[in-house]
C-alpha cells in the first residue's frame, strides 16, 4: 500500500483515537503527527503480519501512552470547562462531552473504546491492546456502562 | 439517548484537524531524523574534542611518572563515560518498538525507565570515583615539588571538595533525580496495571 493512500484513508480515524485520548485539539493533532511519521519510517518492513488498520493503530495507541512521559503538559480534561468552550466554540455540546468524558477514563480504557467506536473489530482491539479478546469485551461493556451513567446525568 | 449507536454517531461527528499536507509531515519527518542525528554527531564532537584535549596534555607535559599518565587516562574514563550514559548514548539500551502491543509498550517503558534508574545510581558513583582517583594521581607529581604546608593545604583543600561532593552533592543530586524517575515508573505502571484487572 501507497503511503498517501494510508495517510487520507487513516488521518482522521488516527486524530479521533488520539483526541479520545488527550481530549486537546492541537495535542491530538501533533499525537496523529507523530505517528504517521513513523508509519511513513517503518513501512517498508511492515511484513503484512497483521491487518495494515491493526498496526497503524497500534503505533498510534503507543504514541498515545507514550505522552505518560511529558508529564509537565496538562491533561485537557484537567482545565477549567470555560478554556475548552473557548477554544472549540462551534462544537455540539454532545460530542464534547463524550470526548471529555472519554479523556477522564484510564489511560487504556481510553484507547478500548476509542478503538471499539472507530469500529475496530474486538478481535483486533485485543491484538492491538495485547489482552484476550473475552477481556476486552468485557472492558468495553463496562465503559459503555459507564459512559452511559455519565450520559445519562448529564441530560437530567 | 444512551445506546452504542448514539455513541458512535456522536464519535464520528468529532471535526478532525485538516489533514497535513504529505510533504510537510515527510519535512517533519526529516528535520526529526536530522536532529537527532546532529544531536549525536555534536555530542560525538565534544567527546573527541575532550579526549584529545586531555591526550594532548598528557603528550606534553614532562610527565616522568607514571601516575600522572594513569590519573589522565583515569579522568578522561570519567568524563567520557558521564556523558555517554547522561546522554542516552547507548541508543540500543532505550528504544522501543512503537509496533507492539500497548500492553508490552508500557511493559518496554517501565524496563527503559529501571535501566536509567540503575545507570543513573551506578554512573554517578563510577563517575566520581573515576575522577577523584584520577585526580589524586595527576596530583601526585606537583605535589612532590611543592613543599610539604603547601601540599596539605593543597590536598586538605582537594579532598575536602571531593568529600563534600561525595556526601553532600552526590546523594542530593542522587535522590532528585531517583524521585523523578521512580514517580514516572510509578504512573507506568500504574497505567500497566489497568490492563491487569
Amino acid at each position: 500500500m501507497v503511503f498517501d493512500d494510508i495517510y487520507k484513508t487513516y488521518w482522521n480515524k488516527v486524530f479521533r483515537i488520539c483526541m479520545g485520548y488527550v481530549n486537546d485539539y492541537d495535542w491530538a493533532n501533533d499525537i496523529a503527527q507523530e505517528t504517521f511519521v513513523t508509519v511513513w519510517q517503518q513501512l517498508p518492513k511492515f511484513r503484512q503480519e497483521s491487518a495494515i488498520g491493526t498496526w497503524i493503530f497500534r503505533i498510534a495507541s503507543n504514541h498515545c501512552l507514550r505522552q505518560i512521559e511529558r508529564q509537565n503538559r496538562m491533561p485537557r480534561s484537567e482545565m477549567p470547562e470555560q478554556i475548552i468552550d473557548h477554544i472549540e466554540p462551534d462544537k455540539e455540546p454532545q460530542v464534547q462531552f463524550l470526548y471529555k468524558c472519554i479523556a477522564e477514563l484510564p489511560e487504556t480504557d481510553r484507547l478500548i473504546i476509542s478503538l471499539e467506536l472507530e469500529d475496530v473489530k474486538q478481535a483486533e482491539i485485543a491484538k492491538i491492546v495485547g489482552l484476550s479478546e473475552t477481556n476486552i469485551r468485557v472492558k468495553v461493556y463496562r465503559i459503555k456502562e459507564r459512559l452511559s451513567k455519565k450520559f445519562e446525568n448529564y441530560e437530567h | 439517548m444512551s445506546t452504542e449507536t448514539d455513541f458512535k454517531a456522536l464519535w464520528t461527528k468529532q471535526s478532525t484537524s485538516e489533514i497535513p499536507d504529505t510533504k510537510e509531515l515527510l519535512v517533519k519527518a526529516q528535520k526529526l531524523k536530522t536532529s537527532t542525528r546532529n544531536k549525536l554527531l555534536g555530542l560525538n564532537l565534544v567527546l573527541l574534542a575532550t579526549m584529545v584535549f586531555i591526550i594532548y596534555i598528557g603528550l606534553n607535559i614532562d610527565n616522568e611518572k607514571l601516575t600522572t599518565k594513569i590519573g589522565i587516562v583515569l579522568i578522561a574514563i570519567a568524563i567520557v563515560s558521564y556523558l555517554a550514559a547522561s546522554n542516552q548514548m547507548i541508543p540500543m539500551l532505550f528504544k522501543t518498538d512503537l509496533e507492539t502491543s500497548s500492553q508490552e509498550y508500557l511493559a518496554q517503558l517501565i524496563r527503559i525507565k529501571r535501566k536509567q534508574e540503575f545507570l543513573n545510581k551506578v554512573m554517578i558513583n563510577v563517575y566520581f570515583i573515576l575522577l577523584s582517583a584520577g585526580l589524586f594521581l595527576y596530583m601526585l607529581q606537583f605535589l612532590e615539588r611543592m613543599n610539604p604546608v603547601w601540599a596539605t593545604i593543597y590536598l586538605v583543600l582537594t579532598f575536602g571538595w571531593i568529600a563534600l561532593a561525595w556526601f553532600y552533592l552526590r546523594p542530593r543530586g542522587m535522590r532528585k533525580k531517583q524521585r523523578a524517575l521512580n514517580d514516572m515508573i510509578a504512573r507506568l505502571e500504574e497505567v500497566n496495571e489497568q490492563l491487569g484487572s
